[in-house]
């Protein structure tokens, strides 16, 4: 008790939720807020609950309604339409200059419907005039009525024909997208629909196989005007699991035909389906995703970084707020939850948004967090479009929840005074007691883009106002040549954002194309300027329940003229326009051609590497499980392998591999006996199975002109200490033994080995590397040199000490004096450099500023000047360390509650404050008497780090900081290493465990790559490095497009092997199968 | 000497100082169920683990106990008779009011084991004033004496292990193995106190002291006795589901539920449900037999202080079995192998099946309670209704026990053989708390 600091409990935080610059003239916003008054826009979604209509009885209650925009009588202007969850929807004539007209009554659109969701405006009968289709829950608590088809008349009235057209859907609808999935010239239709319950016990993931009325998504193919189900036979899934919420339309891979991406609430994945060109679907969301949002909301696809394949982001409900964070249930928990869905099938899913980037319709790398986009809050509509028309893509996101169902406080201390009532009267008491949920207002976010990255402007851009926005459109109202934005707010009035963007050119385009899609859905348009190219794609509905015009805007910035502009029509026709005149609405009509679209997908392109299967042997990792050991702990130590040594063992000219495995796996060596690998019998390893290998190196250890091999252990799932020792194995004629007494013992988790004669005496000494206590995460360890007495024997260096998390370990001669240097990675410390002179071994003083947590360490002529750079792989900057923190990452390490067991803390900075990075329950799991100082987690959220602990546990503590997070390189400046340059952001995607040299043609190159699952669910698992090959800082591009599968699992490390008439590369991977790849050099 | 004190000193009062502040306070068996209530209460708020709940019952009751029969012409101390405990009594213990000395030590204690203090202290505070207006002087006569006991058995309890399973590996829910326990929906929770084992008992020799016998071997095989019994709680529960909310089954299984945190998770809106654990089920049974006898002060606190001694110790056994079997819920196997959707009537709580932990409690308190006040003693059970459930009539402490076992088989969250042989260690249990402690002179 007394370590927790319980006199501060009293006093109250008062921190603002942003430090925002916050300008304080409103009139310098770029977005203007027009007022009701003077818009005449007065619609409001007012929902209105009681015993049986609200958050309880409808998980979907406070998801609020769309907004839809579009010509609907002709004249020029965008009208605007707004639905009501309850009430009547609006229609608003835009009569120009910002006034708007309510011709609601007599365009008889105000809706049957009980519950009314998303809209999308379509000319569906292609008479030249905007429908309306609005999406409804029906056949759910009372709710009455079905999807309804409002066809327009051409007056301002409208007639509800939805059942004319087989279009009158009843279930539980959330939005409509219309697109010409079968390119047979009409308009198609797919229905996002959402189950309404949340079962228990979840269900298989092939539930989704199993197609279920009202709730499963249904793609709808248009027969002459008819509308009929083909949901079967085109490979959707309808389950009763899907909790789609939105879904974006896009040719996500380049082949001309338009692909599907649902976002799915809660358990259930995502779907991603590729149009097969032949009327049938194939979802493959687990080939080309490795993260993907847990509650997937809204979502939109756009050419981001403007390489011509259109990127995706899915929007989530991770708070920025620091109390929020605390006060609500977040990833931290999910961890058995995690398993138990993974046992069912289901993907892992993190909370958070994603910045899905699209590497040439292949595969996705996420980078939402590198992009200061992942934690929105509650948020529904993702928007991009170029705002400030700059020529880049910008981000508006809308946000905000009437009351978060998610507290802690809530579901622990207020609600479950809820005792044995009757299933009636206890939901009626429930309900009664929802108002004490704490509101969940927060301000729409807007992010500049400049197509690298993204940078938060609200505050700037708009107001930083808490509201509730949930549908969302961007439209230019006032025909000045910027988008302004629409919200449809729930509880409160629209609102309606006046784009003040001034000196910026730009073009917009609609189209006049033919058939039964007059309105040209599917269109794409890229545009050349100055070197540069935009792409967007023509389709309805976007973000979440609302649609949009059919025009593409795109921004121009300060350039004048565009060199061409590229149409691709839905028929995958191309009509170019030369030279364009800017700043003008261009209607552009399909004029047939024979110039179809090269999509360039079939050639085969020649790839250096090859797949081709020589080594079969696969890593599994064991079942120990590092979080149940010491629940505090970020990251896990038990995650090392594989092991890998390469040595010509036999000495017949071909280097031979030994693969280490995990506790309970035998390791093995493979002989190369140049045409192919031979699995050896090595007794002695099949009795060391127990083992855990981390690393390990063939050397001669006893001068006898074989190789030797030393193991370096990590911890066993047995927990073992009798098997946790390195291991050195003597080579006698090709069978190993294992040697006694010749090392020092060593229980600790060694994580690195490295060989050489650093001391010139004629043998082989070793670096051993130490990462970690397994049984104290954050306890100091020594790492140290083993020297060699010539027959075998080790003993350890006294003259070297090095106290550090060391990771990664090299001998390499940096400084071309003809000795080995020493250079070692470590976490939370700067890299250690260590210059060998015949004076022994000197240490480079570096930075404080360069401590990290860095994986890796290898060298290499990075920045092309002549000399050995060395490269420091570490966490990346695309991860929660870096998230939202402002100063270095600290970790604490004390036995903080004085009870004989040591803990280890972390602490970010946010606005100069640190925060314990761990919930309350975590805390108090470690340690019970947190439970006792914070009674609720009202009082633990948003309270600074050195508020809980007091300050002379804290002083007592061992501190450790990360102060960089990125990947970056030790410059050698003629011999001097002074200087950590950080790389590009293709380098920062994921940890990067290993820069791996390779030759590929004599020229000496690298491939980095990376990945950890190492992490707890607070963090999910960092997939988004996928290989990089590199020739320096700024030629490096995809392993994939050299014929290697993108990495999604944990790289450990790549080597290369000669073989008879070829080369190999071995990419080792945690947990996986080895794979190989041949190359001529 | 003591007793003639204590009916000499009201007398004295009224004749020679004829004041009101002297007037001796009266402290009833009420006012002692009001503070074990209380305690309840608290530890609903609080969310405590059914074994930890069992904790936080005993020691109050002990330093009660203690603080009255240091010398009491009934009542033995247990001092000496439960594991480690040795407690020094103050010298010059002159104690006019034990009574109120017994409930000071109580609320001393108690304060100490839950989380939210400040609600006894509140309560304790309110006491202590109405007490200090009455008679200042007795009161802290009284109260000095009975913070003498609490401390010496909060020392005595600081060491029993707690602390230290605190920070203990979590249950690793990696496995490889079909039989072993897996978390439950819907929170899929941690296994809750994986080494309660290690906490030292009252009076057994050792956690494994009434180790079960084995559980029928892990089979999925059709005709296996693991597997016949797995499929008899899909039976038994598809069966009582179709006879509805309203049959006797589904009344025993909600009766007994006694889970402190059912969670209920609708989309994202999550909320829980409270209810008392067994062991508080229990020393409510504990309250009723004392009121239904009209049991004096002194056999009131015996009652309590020997029914949660027994409910303690048979959740020390029980645990330890927990976590040596390991064993699967029937909820997981069922949605893994043979009805998805099925869900049982009550909700699974999160450790391992075998022993039923409310069957080996009942077991224990039901001897325990049996030895104080007989067997066939009749009572209406009205312990539930604050949390909306009916009253139920036993003819026995046993048959109660019989019928806590099968709820949970009623409940679909136990295999049979979970529920007889759990019984059956309790017993065991509370026999030996029988045998080996001697309450009474």
């Amino acid at each position: 008790m007394k370590k927790l600091n319980v006199a501060f409990l009293a006093i109250a935080f008062l921190f603002s939720c942003s430090n925002e610059q916050e300008k304080l003239n409103s009139s310098s916003y770029l977005f203007e807020t027009v007022s009701p008054e003077s818009s005449g826009i007065e619609f409001a979604n007012i929902v209105t609950e009681d015993a049986e209509h609200n958050i309880i009885s409808y998980i979907y209650y406070y998801n609020g309604g769309g907004v839809a925009t579009g010509d609907v009588n002709n004249d020029g202007l965008s009208d605007l339409f707004f639905v009501s969850n309850m009430g009547n929807n609006k229609l608003y004539l835009n009569k120009g200059d910002l006034k708007f007209e309510d011709i609601s009554d007599k365009a008889n659109i105000s809706g049957n419907a009980s519950w009314q969701t998303g809209v999308t405006l379509v000319d569906i009968n292609n008479d030249g005039f905007l429908d309306i289709y609005i999406c409804a829950v029906s056949e759910y608590l009372d709710f009455k009525g079905h999807n309804e088809l409002y066809i327009n008349n051409g007056d301002n009235t409208f007639t509800e024909k939805a059942k004319d057209y087989g279009l009158d859907f009843k279930g539980y609808s959330t939005q409509s997208y219309f697109f010409d999935y079968d390119k047979d010239g009409d308009l198609d239709a797919y229905l996002v629909n959402h189950a309404v319950h949340t079962s228990l016990s979840h269900g298989k993931a092939e539930l989704r196989h199993k197609r279920e009325p009202l709730t499963g998504d249904v793609l709808l193919k248009n027969d002459n005007g008819q509308f009929i189900d083909v949901s079967e036979e085109a490979n959707i899934y309808g389950g009763i699991n899907g909790y789609g919420l939105s879904a974006t339309i896009a040719d996500f891979n380049n082949d001309g035909w338009d692909d599907i991406y649902v976002c799915n609430d809660f358990h259930e994945d995502d779907y991603y389906y590729i149009n097969q060109k032949d009327g049938k679907f194939k979802e493959q969301l687990a080939k080309s995703f490795t993260t993907i949002s847990r509650f997937s909301m809204g979502s939109d696809a756009s050419d981001i970084n403007g390489d011509g394949y259109q990127d995706l982001m899915t929007l989530d409900m991770l708070p920025r707020d620091e109390v929020v964070l605390k006060e609500t249930e977040g990833d931290d928990s999910m961890f058995n939850m995690q398993v138990h869905l993974n046992n069912l099938g289901y993907k892992d899913q993190y909370s958070r948004n994603m910045l899905q980037m699209n590497n040439s319709g292949e595969f996705f790398q996420e980078t939402a967090i590198l992009n200061n986009v992942a934690d929105t809050d509650w948020s529904w509509s993702p928007l991009f479009a170029d705002y400030n028309n700059d020529g880049y893509q910008d981000l508006f996101v809308s946000n905000g929840i009437l009351r978060r169902p998610n507290g802690l406080d809530f579901k622990k201390y207020i609600s479950s005074a809820f005792k044995g009532r009757s299933e009636a009267e206890g939901l009626a008491w429930l309900y009664n007691s929802i108002n004490e949920m704490a509101s969940g207002k927060v301000t729409n976010e807007i992010f500049e883009g400049n197509s690298k990255t993204f940078k938060r402007q609200t505050g700037n851009w708009i107001k930083n106002q808490p509201n509730i926005s949930n549908g969302a459109i961007y439209v230019d109202l006032d025909l000045d040549g910027d988008l302004d934005i629409v919200t449809n707010n729930y509880g409160e009035t629209a609102s309606l954002l006046e784009n003040t963007t001034k000196n910026k050119n730009y073009i917009e385009l609609d189209f006049i194309y033919k058939d039964s899609n007059i309105e040209g859905i599917g269109s794409k348009v890229i545009i050349y300027t100055n070197k540069k190219r935009q792409l967007k794609q023509l389709f309805k509905s976007r973000g979440f329940m609302s649609s949009f015009e059919s025009k593409i805007h795109f921004g121009l910035g300060q350039t004048k003229t565009i060199d061409s502009l590229e149409i691709i029509w839905p028929n995958n026709e191309v009509q170019i326009i030369k030279n364009p005149e800017i700043n003008q609405s261009l209607s552009v009509s399909f004029k047939p051609s024979n110039n179809v679209k090269d999509y360039d997908n079939s050639k085969q392109k020649s790839t250096i590497f090859k797949k081709k299967d020589l080594i079969e042997y696969t890593h599994t990792e064991d079942l120990y499980n590092d979080f149940a050991e010491e629940k505090l702990i970020p990251y896990k130590i038990s995650m090392q392998g594989p092991a890998v040594a390469i040595g010509d063992i036999d000495n017949d000219g071909y280097e031979d591999l030994f693969l280490g495995n995990a506790s309970d796996k035998v390791g093995t060596i493979f002989k190369n006996t140049g045409t192919r690998f031979i699995e050896t019998k090595q007794t002695v390893l099949e009795q060391d199975a127990a083992f855990e290998d981390n690393d390990a190196v063939f050397f001669d250890a006893d001068n006898d002109g074989d190789l030797d091999l030393y193991v370096a252990s990590g911890v066993n799932e047995r927990k073992d200490i009798n098997y946790q020792h390195d291991r050195l194995y003597i080579n006698n004629d090709g069978t190993y033994v294992k040697a006694q007494n010749q090392i020092p013992e060593n229980t600790l988790v060694t994580s690195t080995v490295s060989a050489s004669d650093y001391d010139q005496d004629g043998d082989i000494d070793l670096f051993i590397g130490i990462l970690a206590d397994a049984n104290d995460f954050g306890k100091l360890t020594t790492s140290y040199i083993l020297n060699n007495d010539g027959k075998g024997n080790f003993t350890i260096d006294n003259e070297f000490e090095l106290t550090s998390k060391v990771t990664d370990a090299k001998w390499e001669d940096i400084n071309d004096d003809g000795l080995s240097d020493l250079i070692v990675a470590t976490e939370w410390d700067t890299p250690k450099i260590y210059l060998n002179s015949t004076g022994g071994l000197e240490l480079i003083s570096l930075s404080e500023n360069y401590k990290g947590l860095w994986q890796s360490i290898n060298t290499f002529d990075i920045d092309n000047d002549g000399d050995k750079d060395i490269l420091l792989g570490n966490w990346g900057t695309n991860t929660k360390l870096s998230l939202n923190t402002d100063g270095p990452l600290k970790m604490y390490h004390n036995d903080f509650d004085e009870n004989g067991k040591f803990e280890t803390l972390l602490a970010y900075s946010k606005n100069g404050v640190y925060y314990p990075l761990n919930s309350k329950d975590e805390m108090a799991g470690q340690m019970n008497l947190v439970n006792k100082v914070y009674t609720d987690h009202k009082s633990y959220a948003g309270k600074p780090f050195d508020k809980i602990i007091l300050p002379n546990f804290l002083n007592e503590s061992t501190i450790y900081e990360a102060i960089t997070f990125a990947t970056s390189y030790l410059k050698n400046d003629n011999g001097e290493y002074k200087e950590v340059i950080q790389l590009p952001d293709a380098f920062q995607m994921a940890p990067v465990n290993t820069f791996s040299k390779i030759n590929i043609g004599d020229k000496p190159q690298l491939i980095v790559a990376g990945n950890s699952y190492k992490v707890n669910t607070y963090h999910g698992s960092y997939t988004s490095l996928k290989g990089l090959l590199v020739n320096d800082i700024t030629k490096f591009k995809s392993i994939s497009t050299e014929g290697i599968s993108p990495f999604d699992g944990q790289i450990k490390q790549l080597e290369t092997i000669k073989m008879k008439d070829k080369n190999i590369l071995i990419v080792v991977t945690n947990n996986d199968d080895i794979r190989t790849y041949t190359f001529q050099d | 000497m003591r007793l003639k004190h204590l009916i000499l000193f009201p007398v004295l009062c009224f004749t020679v100082f004829s004041c009101k502040e002297e007037k001796p306070i009266e402290i009833s068996s009420n006012d002692y169920h009001n503070a074990v209530d209380k305690l309840t209460q608290v530890m609903i708020h609080d969310i405590f683990s059914p074994p930890v709940a069992s904790r936080i019952y005993a020691y109050p009751n002990i330093a009660a106990y203690e603080t009255l029969n240091q010398n009491n012409a009934s009542y033995r101390s247990l001092n000496g008779q439960l594991n480690d405990l040795t407690l020094n009594p103050p010298e010059n213990a002159d104690v006019p009011n034990l009574k109120l000395a017994s409930i000071v030590a109580y609320l001393d204690v108690a304060k100490e084991l839950v989380f939210s203090k400040d609600s006894i202290t509140k309560y304790r505070d309110s006491l202590y004033k109405e007490w200090d207006d009455i008679n200042s002087k007795e009161f802290n006569i009284a109260k000095s004496y009975g913070r003498e006991i609490s401390q010496q058995i909060i020392a005595w309890m600081n060491k029993d292990n707690y602390a230290e399973t605190r920070t203990m590996p979590d249950y690793n829910i990696y496995t490889n193995d079909p039989s072993q326990w897996e978390p439950t929906p819907p929170a899929y929770m941690k296994g809750i106190e994986p080494h309660w084992n290690k906490i030292r008992p009252f009076v057994l020799d050792s956690a494994a002291q009434f180790k079960p016998k084995k559980h029928p071997k892990f089979s999925l095989e059709e005709g296996s006795a693991f597997y016949q019994e797995l499929i008899d709680v899909y039976n038994v529960t598809n069966n009582i589901r179709a006879k509805g909310d309203n049959c006797e089954e589904i009344q025993i299984a909600r009766f007994w539920d006694c889970n402190p945190f059912v969670s209920v998770n609708k989309g994202h809106f999550m909320f829980a449900e409270k209810k008392i654990t067994p062991g508080a089920h229990w020393i409510g049974i504990c309250k009723i037999a004392c009121k239904d006898t009209n049991s004096d002060y002194q056999k009131t606190i015996f009652a309590y202080t020997k029914t949660s001694i027994a409910i303690a110790d048979a959740f020390i056994s029980c645990w330890d079995e927990k976590y040596r079997s390991n064993l699967i819920r029937p909820e997981t196997l069922i949605n893994k192998h043979i009805d998805t959707d099925w869900s049982p009537i009550l909700q699974t709580p999160p450790f391992p099946e075998y022993t039923s932990g409310h069957s080996v409690v009942s077991g224990a308190s039901s001897e325990a309670l049996t030895d104080i006040f007989g067997d066939n003693f009749s009572f209406d059970d009205t312990t539930e209704l604050p949390y909306g459930l009916p009253m139920r009539r036993f003819k026995s402490f046993r048959l109660a026990a019989q019928e806590a076992a099968v709820s949970r088989l009623y409940g679909s969250i136990h295999y049979k053989a979970a529920v007889e042989v759990g019984v059956e260690q309790g017993i065991g249990v509370g026999n030996l708390v029988n045998s080996k402690l001697e309450f009474l002179k």
